[in-house]
This record gives structure tokens, sequence and C-alpha cells, in this order.
């Protein structure tokens, strides 16, 4: 039998100290990729840290022109949240496409961006929409959040607070999504601001990343027609059991018309 | 998949060879080698964790060098046991060659998996090699420039 302890803490200063008396402890989000890891014995932690009984990590807000999002609130609250809908929907609509609803029902926003899975959704967002990353200790934008591969600039205790969405001009998601899993082939979240276009991509890089061609022809065009002749090029894009690279690259032009497509409907 | 990439290493042919064959370099570099055994010619019993996202498996195996050209080429073959979580086998032909002061080393890596660790992770296999190679080579690339500075 294989044990591990189990700590409940109750504050974000209790998590440091559980942290500091087990480094190697793992915290514990929504348990959506972690829990399985658990069952499968592909993870062996000596202690758990679960974050759920922290109120200063929940809850959604809106005000000045900023959308806070709490780093343990589910997927399915973000769906459901009116104040979402109507400052973000493309945020909303991203987070009733996750996984399916007990994934929604437990997973947390933080937990998605902490794991940074490749075929996650969030990412696309936090990505597209130029969020910032609010941690026990700092700030990180979102550009400079996603590493690689489950890798992010998170440091060993650092955890996520909050992540703080600007309000965009208007925002669009669109994913092709594998069947079963429900993770993002590839996923395009496509986002008009004051300040230019974002184009985030998830599901066919490492990690999440930003498609510049198509920002600069649609800050000039926002239309799908914009990007329909932009392909990506498939060298460095991922391949496995469910599709070869270029297949993504081509999944990425026609994902990207659908997000305009959707961002210019609202 | 094959998964290819290069490094400019600062250091001549024969002494980015040597530290390809060395013991303590690729235990240095090789991403998560808890310990690195010689048990035969060219034969090494090797024990490391692989950490993946959510996933942290520990493998018992053998690293091998087969097909040893020095100092052009060789290519560095894993195969090992990770109990529950299944098998994983992995290799990368290395080849180098000189450019002015230099050398460049070109390499092309490989992984398969078996039994859980395929079961959920059959999407990122690729990605995986393609990271733990980057890591060993880059980790390489500096551990010689350390030393021959």
């Amino acid at each position: 039998m294989y044990t591990f302890d189990y700590a409940r803490p109750e504050s974000l200063k209790d998590v440091a100290t559980a942290l500091r008396k087990q480094g190697e402890a793992k915290l514990l989000a929504g348990g959506q990729s972690l829990v399985q890891a658990l069952r499968l014995r592909l993870a062996h932690p000596p202690a758990l840290v679960d974050l759920q009984a922290i109120p200063e990590l929940r809850g959604i807000a809106v005000a000045n022109n900023v959308v806070s999002v709490g780093a343990m609130t589910r997927h399915a609250e973000v769906a459901a949240s009116r104040e979402i809908q109507r400052a973000i929907p493309a945020l909303a609509k991203l987070a009733a496409g996750i996984g399916d609803r007990q994934v929604r029902n437990q997973g947390t926003i933080g937990g998605s961006l902490a794991n940074a899975d490749p075929g996650a959704d969030y990412p696309a967002a936090v990505l597209g929409l130029g969020a910032n990353i609010v941690t026990n200790k700092r700030e990180i934008p979102a550009d400079k959040f996603f590493l690689g591969l489950f890798e992010t600039a998170l440091k060993p205790g650092e955890l996520i607070v909050r992540v703080d969405f600007p309000l965009p001009l208007r925002a669009g998601y669109a994913k092709f999504r594998n069947p079963a899993s429900r993770f993002a082939l590839v996923g395009v979240f496509v986002c008009d601001t004051t300040s230019g276009v974002r184009v985030a991509v998830t599901g066919a890089g490492p990690c999440v990343f930003r498609a510049k061609r198509m920002e600069k022809v649609l800050a000039k065009d926002f239309t799908p027609q914009a990007v329909e002749k932009i392909v990506l090029p498939a060298e460095g894009l991922n391949t496995d059991i469910h599709a070869q690279a270029d297949y993504r690259a081509h999944l990425v032009t026609v994902m990207a018309q659908r997000a305009v497509e959707a961002a210019a409907k609202l | 998949m094959e998964v290819t990439g290069e490094q400019l290493i600062p250091a001549s042919q024969q002494t980015t060879w040597d530290a390809l064959n060395d013991l303590e370099v690729l235990k240095a570099c090789i991403p998560g080698c808890e310990t690195i055994v010689p048990c035969a010619d060219n034969e090494f019993d090797v024990v490391l964790t692989a950490k993946v996202g959510p996933v942290s498996a520990k493998f018992k195996g053998k690293l091998t060098l087969l097909d040893l050209n020095p100092p052009n080429a060789y290519t560095l073959s894993f195969e090992g046991q990770g109990g529950v979580a299944g098998f994983a086998k992995g290799g990368a032909q290395v080849q180098l060659s000189p450019e002015g002061e230099a050398t460049r080393l070109n390499y092309a890596a490989k992984a398969n998996v078996g039994g859980k660790l395929a079961q959920i992770g059959s999407r990122l296999i690729d990605g995986t090699a393609r990271k733990l190679a980057d890591q060993f080579f880059t980790a390489f690339k500096k551990h010689v420039s350390d030393s021959a500075a």
C-alpha cells in the first residue's frame, strides 16, 4: 500500500508552512490530472496540500475593466457566471467546452494553468486575452508564463491566486476537440483590443503560443477571410496518434477563421 | 517519429567526443539521472526519474553506446522498466562534424513507451522525447562550454 500525508490549509500562509514542512509535496487543485496520475501510480508525492478550503482563491469579480477569476474557481462556475458571460462571452464559452461535465464541476482554472497541458483550453484564453497571472509572490504576464511542455514560470512554493483578464473589444474561441478526451487537438483564441489583435494557439505545439502573422493581418482586417491563406509551418508542431503536425497546422487556419467569425458576431 | 536537433559545441571534435563518452558528463546531463554504473563494455546500469507534468516515474534500465565511430558518431540507447508505470525505450543517434574551432552536433532521437504510460500518455510521447532530448543536449553544450572556459 502506498500512503501520503494530506493537509487542507485554510489560508495562503498555512499553504506556505505546509510546503516548507514537506518540500516534495504537491498542490492539489481540482485534481483532474493529478488524481488520475495518483490512481495509476504514475505519481507518488509524499504529501498533498489541498487548496479547496482557502477563501482567497475563490470567486469572480468584474471591476475597472478587469475580470478577476480566483485560482480555485471551477470551469462550470466560469461558464455559468452572468458577469463573465456579459464581460467576456468567449471566456465563458471556452470554460463551457472544457472536458466533460465532471471535469468542469471539479477542475479549476489555476490547476489547468499550473499543469500547462499542451491540449488544455484555458492557456489559449489567458495568452489570447493577455491576462495577468497573480501568484502569492508576484504578477506574471501571460506572455512570460508558458515556457514549454508542462512547464511554466511558477517557482517551487509559488501558487496561482487569481487570473486578471483585461476586457477585450471582442474575442472568440474555436477548438477542434478530440472526441474522447475533449482536449483541443487545436484551439485558437482571437482577441481584438485597443492595442492590437492577439491570436493564441493551443493543442498544436508543446505549449500555447501566439500566431503573430495572423495577428498582423487581423489588425488590418478582422475577418475570417484575412487568415484563410495563412498556414503555420508544421515543423515543431505536435505529432501523436491522433493527428500529424501538418494536419494540426491546417486546423490552426480553420480554427482561427471560426474564432474570428465567433468574435465578429458578438 | 524522430525528433531532430543540433547544437554548436564550443570545443574541438575530440574534446566533444571524449565528453560524450565520459560517465560523469552523461550523469550530469541525462535528465533525472540518479545513478549510472558501468556493467560491461559501453553498457551502463542506469536509474533515472522522468518527470513530465503530473507524472513522475522511476526507471531502472540499461544505457548502451552503439555503432561507435570515434570521433564522429554513436548511438545512445536506453531501455528501462518503470515498475507499474510500464517500460520506456529511447535513443539518440549523434553525429559530430568540425565547424571552424567548434563542433556541430546533430542528433535524431526516438522514444517508445508501453504499459500505463502509453495508456494515458500516447498523445505526449513525441513531445516528451523532444523535450528530454533538448534538455540533454542543451545541458551537454553547457557542460562542455563551462569546462572549456
